[in-house]
């Protein structure tokens, strides 16, 4: 008998321990949920997150819960699927994880053009006025090109190609403002062992390419690709885009490729520093990122535009930004269209600009570093900004991301495994589905 | 209640917790992936659309899908022949012959074992760099010239990729080997050494016959872990690149899981959930042998 309620026991215990755990949890005081990802500008200096919820929280009563994680995806992801939304989120299209860009062909995101209008908490400024111009037009942040807002913008850099300015000043060199400069420095390096050009890995292609589409035919060539029109191949700027391309691809160093891999990208990097190649395309923060590196004697970081394709034509640099925004599902959508209007306050500009994390507002060169100011003077130096992204379309099974088809072969056509005509063929063969899936159409 | 029917209840009640487990942890999630690989539906929305078998019609077809399968059964035999020869070799190496320093060459051989994947793919990235590398310096020493092999090149990752594999995977396949090695009797190899029998025909008449159950459990391992390790050791050291040349199924599945294809990546699943099963089933019953004894 003692046995029998022995085992009885045992097995209650065992089974009661399966379901501890799953019990309601305690309520709590709604605190405004803010997930944002810990990218370059957290990790050099930690606590900005944490600052900017303090100084929020104090501005305005309302209690912040953070969540800051590197793999933010992968975080929130798994609790968004179980249907337990953050309220604001501070993460940008362009992940390879595609979260918001998930969000966005879905239509889960909370429409955020009121924010617009808003007046930034402790200060007399409407959100709309202080934002700086041309920041919150493209699909960007109006995904549906309807314009309404879905996404605010959030720290900008402007985008070029890096190179080594004490190398260019030893050799004499002239930095290129011309494609055909570029060709002839790059048969002058040749001489010296250096190859013309390298990239991190092709996801760095976004910035180049798409600067590259303003150099080359302006809006209007930009609007035709990035909304998948095939026939734009067979014009003269359509020729011109891809010659330059393949042209580059072939004056690109060979070891490229093979270190193009989220492992080894920062040897790609370090190929600039060391006089392996002079060219790369990349943003301001490579500068923190590889401030610990052996750079050759005399190194200076440099960065330029693109080239304009013709003398006296537009040169461009693409200006790369964040996105933050509010999932449908989110409890607190008042206070998180608070939280975001306050990111464009001058006391959060402050503690960003601290970690060189840059607001695109009006008076934010007052917060800028001497480097910095130097790097976000490229566009009063000439250069125009180029904005904007490829438009969103429904997933296709079979159908991967134009970076699949537009930035991703470069790697083979450097090491010589597709042609240029195999290049465009796969890229006129996708984008077909893509315009037929356009969800703006 | 009669005796037996008590005993019954209690190994009923013992059982509860792990089945219950198993069933809301192994087998409703496996039920679910069949279920929604016949759904187009976005990882994060809940809506979905019955697509009955058209998510596997253009998988059939995907190039990128079928480059993904090419290399997983590439690295699943390349990796399991590899592995497995030189796991046996150094088994029977330090189990049969007197070796000097035979613990610190077990331990030496198990360290790879208990690396992360991530420290592993650092270690690699080192092995591998083309400038500096150990694999490009040893070359260059030996043949007087730079050589600048480019490793993780579209037509080395793979191999680049299966020499991590095997170097990480041999040292556990070896000591389980060695721990059913050191379990046949002294006494058969003696009285084989008597009739004239040399090593080799010992390793091949004795030992291997002698393991063979041992063999043919790690022959399903090496598949299933194959599968596994493939994905890690792809997603830390290559990215699946340059351009895909290096994706593997799981990769494959993970990425259109990104690309908001939950439906499709099911599919995916399924086909590698079907595709290890049945290799698995093929190898077991392939290497069915009478079990010998001793």
């Amino acid at each position: 008998m003692l046995k029998r309620i022995l085992s009885v026991i045992i097995s209650a215990i065992l089974i009661t321990g399966l379901f501890a755990g799953c019990g309601e949890k305690e309520p709590m005081a709604p605190k405004l949920k803010v997930a944002a990802l810990s990218s370059g500008y957290e990790e050099t200096m930690p606590g900005m997150w944490q600052e900017i919820c303090d100084a929020f929280t104090k501005k305005t009563g309302i209690e912040t819960e953070l969540i800051l994680e590197k793999n933010l995806e992968d975080v929130i992801g798994a609790s968004m699927q179980g249907g337990d939304y953050p309220d604001v989120v501070l993460l940008a299209t362009g992940r390879e994880a595609g979260l918001t860009e998930q969000l966005i062909k879905d239509k889960n995101l909370e429409e955020l053009t009121d924010v617009l209008n808003m007046t930034i908490p402790g200060e007399k400024t409407k959100v709309k006025d202080k934002i700086s111009g041309g920041f919150t037009e493209s699909v960007a942040t109006n995904p549906y090109a309807d314009g309404k807002t879905y996404l605010m913008p959030m720290f900008y850099s402007p985008c070029g190609l890096f190179y080594n300015k004490g190398l260019f000043q030893e050799k004499g060199w002239k930095v290129p403002t011309t494609w055909d400069e570029m060709w002839e420095l790059a048969e002058e390096a040749k001489k010296e062992n250096i190859a013309l050009f390298t990239y991190p890995t092709t996801g760095y292609f976004d910035s180049f390419f798409f600067s590259l589409m303003y150099a080359v035919g302006g809006p209007e060539f930009f609007n035709k690709v990035t909304n998948y029109e095939n026939s734009v191949w067979e014009t003269e700027e359509g020729k011109t885009f891809i010659d330059i391309v393949a042209k580059l691809a072939s004056y690109t160093n060979k070891k490229t490729p093979s270190q193009a891999n989220d492992q080894d990208f920062s040897k790609n990097q370090l190929m600039v520093m060391q006089n392996e190649a002079l060219f790369m395309p990349n943003g301001t923060w490579v500068v923190g990122e590889m401030a610990d590196a052996v750079a050759a004697d005399g190194f200076e970081w440099g960065m330029t535009a693109l080239p304009a394709v013709e003398k006296g034509g537009d040169a461009y640099a693409y200006t790369w930004m964040e996105q933050i925004w509010v999932p449908k599902g989110a409890e607190n959508v008042k206070d998180a269209k608070t939280f975001i209007s306050y990111m464009y306050s001058d006391e959060a500009a402050a503690i960003f600009a601290k970690r060189n994390a840059v607001q695109p507002i009006k008076n934010v060169s007052n917060f800028l570093n001497d480097e910095n100011k130097l790097f976000y003077s490229v566009y009063e130096n000439g250069a125009k900004a180029a904005i904007g992204n490829f438009a969103a379309y429904k997933s296709v099974a079979g159908l991967g991301n134009p970076a699949d088809y537009f930035f991703a072969p470069i790697n083979s056509l450097v090491s010589g495994n597709i042609t240029k005509e195999q290049y465009v063929n796969d890229i006129v063969k996708a984008t077909d589905q893509m315009r037929e899936n356009l969800l703006n159409k | 209640m009669n005796k037996r029917k008590r005993q019954n209840i209690f190994i009923a009640l013992c059982l509860a917790p792990a089945t219950i487990l198993f069933l809301i942890f192994m087998v409703s999630p496996t039920v679910d992936v069949f279920r929604m690989s016949f759904f187009e539906r976005g990882a994060y929305s809940k809506t979905e659309n019955y697509v009955g078998l058209q998510n596997f019609g253009v998988l059939l077809k995907d190039t990128r899908f079928i480059v993904a399968c090419q290399n997983t059964i590439f690295l699943i035999v390349v990796v399991t022949v590899v592995t497995f020869a030189l796991a046996l070799f150094f088994a029977a190496c330090l189990t049969r012959e007197k070796v000097k320093g035979n613990n610190f060459f077990r331990i030496v051989f198990y360290i790879p074992n208990i690396l992360s994947v991530v420290v592993i793919s650092g270690v690699f990235s080192a092995i591998y760099d083309t400038k500096n590398g150990l694999l490009n310096s040893l070359a260059s020493v030996f043949s007087g010239k730079t050589v600048s092999v480019l490793w993780k090149s579209e037509e080395l990752v793979v191999i680049s990729v299966a020499i991590a594999l095997v170097w990480q995977a041999i040292g556990y396949y070896m000591v389980m080997y060695m721990a059913s090695m050191s379990s046949i009797p002294e006494s058969l190899y003696e009285s084989a050494g008597l009739d004239g029998a040399g090593k080799m025909v010992q390793f091949f008449k004795i030992t291997i016959p002698l393991i063979w159950t041992n063999i043919r459990t790690t022959l399903t391992f090496f598949i299933i872990s194959t599968i596994n390790m493939a994905f890690l050791f792809v997603k830390a050291m290559t990215s699946g690149g340059p351009n895909g040349s290096s994706e593997v199924v799981l990769s494959f599945m993970y990425s259109q899981k990104d690309a908001g294809l939950y439906g499709y990546s099911m599919a995916a699943g399924v086909v590698i959930f079907i595709f290890s099963f049945a290799l698995s089933a093929l190898v077991n019953k392939a290497t069915k042998r009478e079990t010998l004894q001793y």
